[in-house]
């Protein structure tokens, strides 16, 4: 009883709910979302607790900080996020290229931001901020870097499940895969929201 | 067709409106101008600190209710599991963060 056995390629709507793995899938993912809200709260309350412990002569949030850059960031990524929705839209409507070509728009937008945030840190190396400077600096870039890693492996997972579906096509065994990638991506969006908010601009704001 | 309605719910079942990007693209203006609420805050300065940093978490709290809400579906129904799980997560987290924030260096 495979439930893609669609005689006339007509996909059900919201074709991620048509079947109970899917919608097993979509309710686990949520579950793993409060798990992420977790861990980054976890991170987040150690930057809160260390952002002040500079010690003597190493750069502070404000010294080393420049907005543009964040602005960009923020900009690109809140893009990519409205071409993710695109994607998932394009899929319910069953128009598999279109879904396809704004999953590549977001993955490109995604590798912008990457080499945004690559660049943003090797300038805070040379300006005297490394890993292991003060505890700001350890506490930062573990927040920071590991929602860059998120980014990392959101543009890996979408890539992978755009080559899925240009093998396989778009069926009620890929289509949660695409909805999950996309719920996905919209959280690590509203991640960059507190990380722009409570690492750069607190910063600045003292 | 028979094999697929076993797994054919209520909510696949009726014809969906195939609904338009404008929900979207208000959804994403609406956090641009919340984003440069914040940016410009911070830019504009020189006022009171705490103020601007109650200005700043609003603009997020409610640049998240709006891209939860409308990009991942939340106040669509059937997201009651979702909601539980996020609001859990955040329970935790929240605590973290009030001990951080206010005990840590007590």
């Amino acid at each position: 009883m495979s439930a893609h056995s669609h005689v006339d390629g007509q996909l059900p709507h919201e074709p991620e709910k048509a079947t109970l793995e899917g919608r097993n899938k979509v309710l686990g993912f949520w579950l793993f979302l409060g798990a992420e809200v977790v861990l980054f709260g976890t991170l987040f309350s150690a930057f809160l607790a260390l952002r002040d412990k500079v010690g003597d002569g190493n750069p502070t949030a404000d010294e080393l900080f420049n907005l543009s850059t964040v602005a960009i960031a923020t900009f690109i990524l809140l893009t990519s996020s409205l071409t993710s929705v695109f994607a998932t839209q394009a899929m319910h409507a069953g128009k598999k290229m279109a879904m396809i070509w704004w999953l590549v728009i977001t993955v490109l937008f995604g590798l912008g931001f990457l080499g945004l945030e690559i660049y943003e840190f090797s300038e805070y190396v040379h300006e005297g901020h490394g890993f292991t400077t003060s505890a700001f600096s350890s506490s930062f870039y573990t927040l920071v870097g590991f929602h860059g890693a998120h980014v990392a492996f959101g543009v890996l997972w979408i890539s992978i499940i755009i080559g899925q579906v240009l093998k396989k096509g778009l069926t009620v065994v890929t289509a949660p895969k695409v909805y999950v990638s996309g719920l996905y991506w919209h959280f690590i969006d509203v991640v960059w929201v507190f990380i722009f908010t409570v690492v750069y601009l607190m910063g600045k704001v003292g | 067709m028979a094999a697929v309605n076993h797994s054919a719910t209520e909510e696949t079942k009726k014809r969906h409106k195939h609904e338009g990007p404008q929900k979207h693209i208000v959804a994403y203006i609406m956090s641009l101008i919340l984003t440069l609420i914040a940016f410009a805050a911070v830019i504009a300065g020189e006022v009171n600190t705490s103020f601007i940093i109650f200005i700043l978490l609003m603009m997020a709290g409610l640049q998240v209710f709006v891209q939860m809400g409308f990009w991942m579906h939340m106040k669509d129904k059937g997201h009651t599991y979702a909601i539980i799980g996020i609001l859990g997560g955040i329970f935790i987290a929240g605590t973290m963060i009030i001990m951080a924030e206010f005990w840590a260096w007590w």
